[in-house]
């Protein structure tokens, strides 16, 4: 579904992907985890074309989409939800779900995805007409997963949805990104609660200093003890042989 | 009490050109955190705009406005952003500041050198007809002049609430990296924005030159009265830099005829300190974000 080889890329001339390679299949949830600094976020940017790809390639369905634009890669069917709150603070939860659908030429289908979405999401069609700065930050949060929908996107990257939520939320955002698996969906997330992200993955991803570290099934990289020790801060050791 | 309306709606008619011109800084603050100096000269110079249209190229009036309107968007819109502001920026706020007063003389001294130092009639839009109203005797421009602003200004505001490009333009003002993330044409909204704060100079500039007439200083008061009134207003909002405008135009006419006119120039000023030290946030502004 979404390949990486061998990407190299930063910020200006700064490289903090240092050769990042791997695939993640469709419908599945894959989360990234790695120390600070590993290039988890910046993994994201790359491929949501925001920052400087060096060398390397991005597969997206086999397409080179590498160094494509964020509008172009809407059109692909990639949507980002960065970390952080990001929605537009003075804008209504209605209008700000609008904003999910604007490259789309049929404004008809995105009236008729805001609506769909909302039945996913009620707290937001009780609150439709409020600004967005006005909701709770689990609501922000929600607001921001159902606008990442609007499209029907094939491919979700999202960037530490639990950061500010309460563990309840937490549970709730995952459960939204499970049943966005089972819908064919595939979600390629990044999450500092790593052991609660791979409990409901299918695959995990470990990077360090810009590279991938480890590539397996989420249950086997939670029963994997270098993975304890690289979140206790220290580094992968290579496997003996 | 006649003496008093006749004043008081002159002084919003004033009031409310003012009003745009201080839109128009709050737009480009909002949208590309560019501070414009150059502010009241933008407002001084499509008036010669519209003379060149009717003295060189011998257009009849209605024609020259237009040619007056698309030469400031092109020169006060366009290049304005390509030219100057798009250089600057990455040098951070400061080096663009002081670019915009430098753009500021630049206007003013390329005006009086090329059209004079004298002031330019400048051909009546309304008719000089007055009306009465409750004793008072109304001027008919007055009014017209605050129809028409405060139509653009409601026209405006309905643009930016009620289309998709008008919450683009919300969206990239505030949150831009947010707008780039949703596939909105971040670079094109911004220009948007630039050719929006031209077209309300612009139509600033024809209200008031029928009145102050042209003259290459007018922008010295028209710029520090738009900045003031942003500020008054609340630099974040549309609807504080129209207030900050009314309230500036009201008060310096209600001044003028019941105080003293010798410290009229100083009203706006007595104004924005007392305002900055009450409400550091301006009257409507807010202190949680950008908007447009």
């Amino acid at each position: 579904m979404l390949e990486l080889k061998d990407v190299y890329g930063g910020y200006g001339k700064i490289t903090i992907l240092n050769g990042v390679s791997f695939t993640i299949p469709k419908a599945s949830i894959t989360t990234v985890i790695g120390p600070n600094g590993a290039g988890k976020s910046t993994v994201f940017k790359a491929v949501f074309g925001l920052l400087n790809i060096h060398s390397g390639q991005v597969l997206l369905d086999g397409q080179d989409v590498t160094r494509a634009s964020p509008a172009q890669m809407i059109a692909h069917g990639v949507t980002y939800v960065p970390q952080g709150r990001n929605v537009i603070p003075q804008l209504s939860v209605r209008h700000n779900l609008e904003l999910g659908g604007v490259t789309s030429s049929d404004q008809a289908r995105v009236r008729q995805r805001i609506d769909e979405v909302m039945d996913q999401f009620p707290a937001l069609r009780q609150r439709q007409n409020q600004k967005a700065i006005e909701l709770s930050g689990g609501q922000q949060k929600q607001l921001e997963i159902a606008r990442s929908l609007i499209l029907d996107p094939k491919l979700i990257l999202i960037d530490e949805p639990s950061i500010g939520l309460s563990p309840n939320l937490v549970q709730e955002v995952f459960a939204t990104l499970q049943r966005l698996r089972d819908n064919g969906v595939t979600v390629l997330m990044v999450e500092q609660n790593a052991k609660a992200a791979l409990a409901m993955s299918d695959y995990g991803l470990v990077l360090e200093l810009g590279q991938t570290r480890m590539h397996e099934r989420a249950a086997t990289l939670l029963a994997d003890p270098r993975v304890g020790h690289l979140f206790l801060g220290g580094a992968i050791e290579a496997p003996a042989g | 009490m006649s003496q008093f309306l006749q004043v008081f709606l002159s002084g919003l008619s004033t009031g409310s050109i003012y009003a745009l011109a201080a839109i128009g800084f709050t737009l480009l603050w909002q949208a590309a955190q560019t501070v414009n100096f150059a502010q009241g000269e933008f407002v001084m110079l499509p008036a010669f705009f519209v003379l060149i249209g009717i003295h060189w190229l011998h257009l009849p009036l209605w024609l020259s406005l237009i040619f007056g309107l698309i030469v400031a968007v092109i020169v006060l819109g366009l290049l304005f952003k390509k030219v100057v502001v798009e250089p600057m920026l990455p040098n951070g706020g400061l080096p663009l500041i002081i670019a915009t007063m430098a753009l500021s003389i630049l206007l003013k001294e390329g005006t009086k050198q090329f059209y004079g130092a004298e002031a330019q009639p400048f051909p009546n839009i309304f008719p000089q007809t007055t009306m009465t109203l409750d004793g008072a005797v109304i001027s008919v421009q007055d009014i017209m002049n605050l129809v028409v602003s405060l139509g653009v200004v409601v026209g405006l505001t309905l643009f930016l609430n009620r289309t998709r490009t008008g919450r683009c333009m919300q969206a990239t003002a505030q949150n831009p990296e947010v707008a780039e993330i949703l596939g909105v044409n971040v670079k094109r909204m911004v220009l948007y924005t630039f050719l929006v704060n031209a077209a309300l100079a612009a139509l600033a500039s024809f209200l008031i030159s029928p009145i102050y007439l042209a003259k290459f200083s007018n922008g010295e008061t028209l710029g520090l009265v738009a900045f003031i009134a942003a500020i008054v207003g609340g630099f974040n909002q549309i609807r504080g830099a129209l207030v900050g405008g009314l309230l500036i135009g009201v008060l310096d006419n209600l001044t003028a005829t019941y105080v003293t006119t010798e410290y009229r120039a100083a009203l706006p000023l007595v104004m924005l300190i007392v305002i900055i030290l009450w409400r550091p946030q301006g009257l409507l502004g807010t202190s949680e974000g950008r908007q447009v």
